[in-house]
């Protein structure tokens, strides 16, 4: 009985099986097996079920010496190139071949012994010798009277579900392994400032350039971690760079959502707020023993020109008249900061009150190059 | 830095190790500046003879020494004498189980050097006091 009709010879991987003619395979099985047919309303549901599904199905026969497949739908015979006559009659072991799981094959058998449901993926060949990674959902089929007659396979090739699983895994190795070599690269680019400070006896400036570039490997660190995104998580990468002032995590508090944007916008904000903390050390709330910070950042601006708001806000005891009058010139650091933000096309504005500096910064969010 | 010097006898021995000779330049200027001698090796073998032949006091071990190799002999070296350790690396994640359940002081790259010291001399510090 060779089946040969033209529904069956479509290309495999057709992704319009739904509409497929009457599957006569369906047709013989009632007609040898009429005591396991459904009557009336169920048996055409059955029929067109088995005929229309793309799910390969076949039913094997426990009671037959081999457990033979008794019955294979079309979605089978064009999973597996086989025709009906080369299926029926056969064990489901046709299908295995030199590269087929031994631990997997144990499971199916251990399933069936128990007459238990399971799912195993395992390697299957095609009659053409390709091999597919096939997802074999197996269990027993009963009787009105519990009485074993059946076991099911259903088959699903997910060669492309594990193809995208084993790609991720690997993107996933690749951003860890950059990561790495990132962090590696700022030890050494570390390594050469200082000495070069040392050796020509500006240890100071060394320093300070060291510290501003080991500020931007730790905004940096966290966009590598995540690098297939595109974007960096602005709250993880400000953690990042002020941990280093707060080693017990007492004194600097963050508020913030999970907010995206550039390499570009996080690197800038990342050296600014590197210097609004090297002037909290100096003289600012972080050189006071009970001083704090917050840290909050948010969207800002308006839905054509979005743009990320910090505000840096130090509680530290009252600056005096002295003090507050040295603080409202501008430092160093704070030139830095301004050019900076200004380039970036954002901006700072600071402000003292008497618990210290009240800066809030702003920088153009660019968060749509995914 | 001073109170790491031990004025009874001569500096104490620091070894250094790391397969990046500007980390380990960067880092032997760092002990000095602590007032200990630093002994520098770029592998394996140079970390063992150094452990071998010298009274060290503390050390730094990067943990991944490229080719595969880890830094995990000589951490068991030292921990079977005694000699507290940090481990260096640029990767905690992926750091070797063995070498972690060492229980060596991690300190991840990149940290100043002169930061990587102190953190590996602190076990000293605590034990004079």
């Amino acid at each position: 009985m060779h089946d040969n009709n033209s529904s069956d010879s479509y290309p495999r991987n057709s992704s319009d099986q739904a509409h497929t003619a009457f599957d006569s395979s369906v047709a013989r099985f009632r007609a040898q097996h009429p005591e396991d047919t459904f009557e009336g309303a169920s048996g055409v549901l059955f029929e067109q079920a088995m005929a229309q599904t793309r799910m390969a199905i076949c039913l094997c026969d426990p009671h037959v010496k081999d457990m033979p497949i008794v019955f294979a739908n079309r979605a089978f015979r064009h999973l597996t190139g086989y025709d009906e006559s080369e299926i029926v009659g056969r064990n489901c072991r046709f299908l295995q071949g030199p590269e087929s799981n031994h631990e997997a094959l144990t499971r199916i058998r251990t399933a069936l012994s128990n007459e238990d449901v399971t799912v195993v993926e395992l390697l299957n060949y095609r009659k053409d010798g390709t091999a597919f990674w096939n997802a074999l959902h197996l269990g027993p089929v009963y009787d009105a009277d519990g009485k074993l007659v059946y076991f099911f396979g259903s088959q699903w090739d997910v060669s492309d579900v594990r193809a995208a699983r084993a790609d991720e895994r690997h993107a996933r190795e690749l951003a860890r392994e950059l990561s790495h070599r990132m962090k590696n690269m700022f030890a050494v680019i570390g390594g050469i400032v200082n000495f070069t400070g040392r050796v020509r006896g500006i240890e100071v400036e060394a320093r300070e350039i060291n510290d501003r570039i080991q500020a931007l490997g730790r905004a940096y660190e966290t966009t590598l971690d995540d690098s297939h995104r595109g974007t960096v998580e602005v709250g993880q990468a400000i953690r990042a760079v002020l941990a280093p002032y707060d080693p017990d995590g007492t004194r600097i508090l963050f508020e913030g959502n999970g907010l995206r944007s550039d390499f570009a916008s996080v690197s800038v904000l990342g050296l600014s707020l590197h210097e609004l903390a090297v002037s909290a050390i100096k003289h600012g709330a972080l050189s006071q023993e009970d001083g704090t910070i917050t840290v909050s950042w948010k969207k800002n601006g308006s839905a054509s020109e979005p743009a990320i708001r910090i505000d840096w806000i130090e509680h530290g005891r009252g600056l005096d008249g002295l003090q507050s009058s040295l603080r409202t010139k501008p430092g160093p650091g704070d030139g830095i900061v301004d050019r900076m933000l200004d380039m970036a096309r954002g901006g700072i504005v600071r402000e003292w009150t008497q618990e210290g500096l009240r800066a809030k910064l702003n920088i153009p969010l660019r968060e749509n190059v995914e | 830095m001073s109170g790491m010097v031990n004025p009874a006898s001569e500096p104490r021995r620091v070894l250094v190790l790391d397969d990046e000779p500007l980390i380990l330049l960067d880092l032997e200027f760092a002990v000095e500046d602590a007032g200990c001698k630093p002994l520098t090796a770029l592998d394996l073998v140079e970390a063992l003879q150094i452990v071998q032949n010298n009274a060290i006091s503390a050390a730094i071990l990067d943990v991944s020494l490229g080719q595969g190799q880890t830094c995990e002999q000589v951490a068991r070296t030292l921990a079977a004498m005694g000699v507290p350790y940090v481990l260096h690396t640029g990767d905690l994640d992926r750091m070797d189980e063995a070498v972690r359940n060492l229980g060596g002081t991690l300190v991840p790259k990149p940290t100043p050097a002169s930061v990587v010291v102190a953190r590996a001399l602190e076990p000293l510090a605590e034990r004079q006091a």
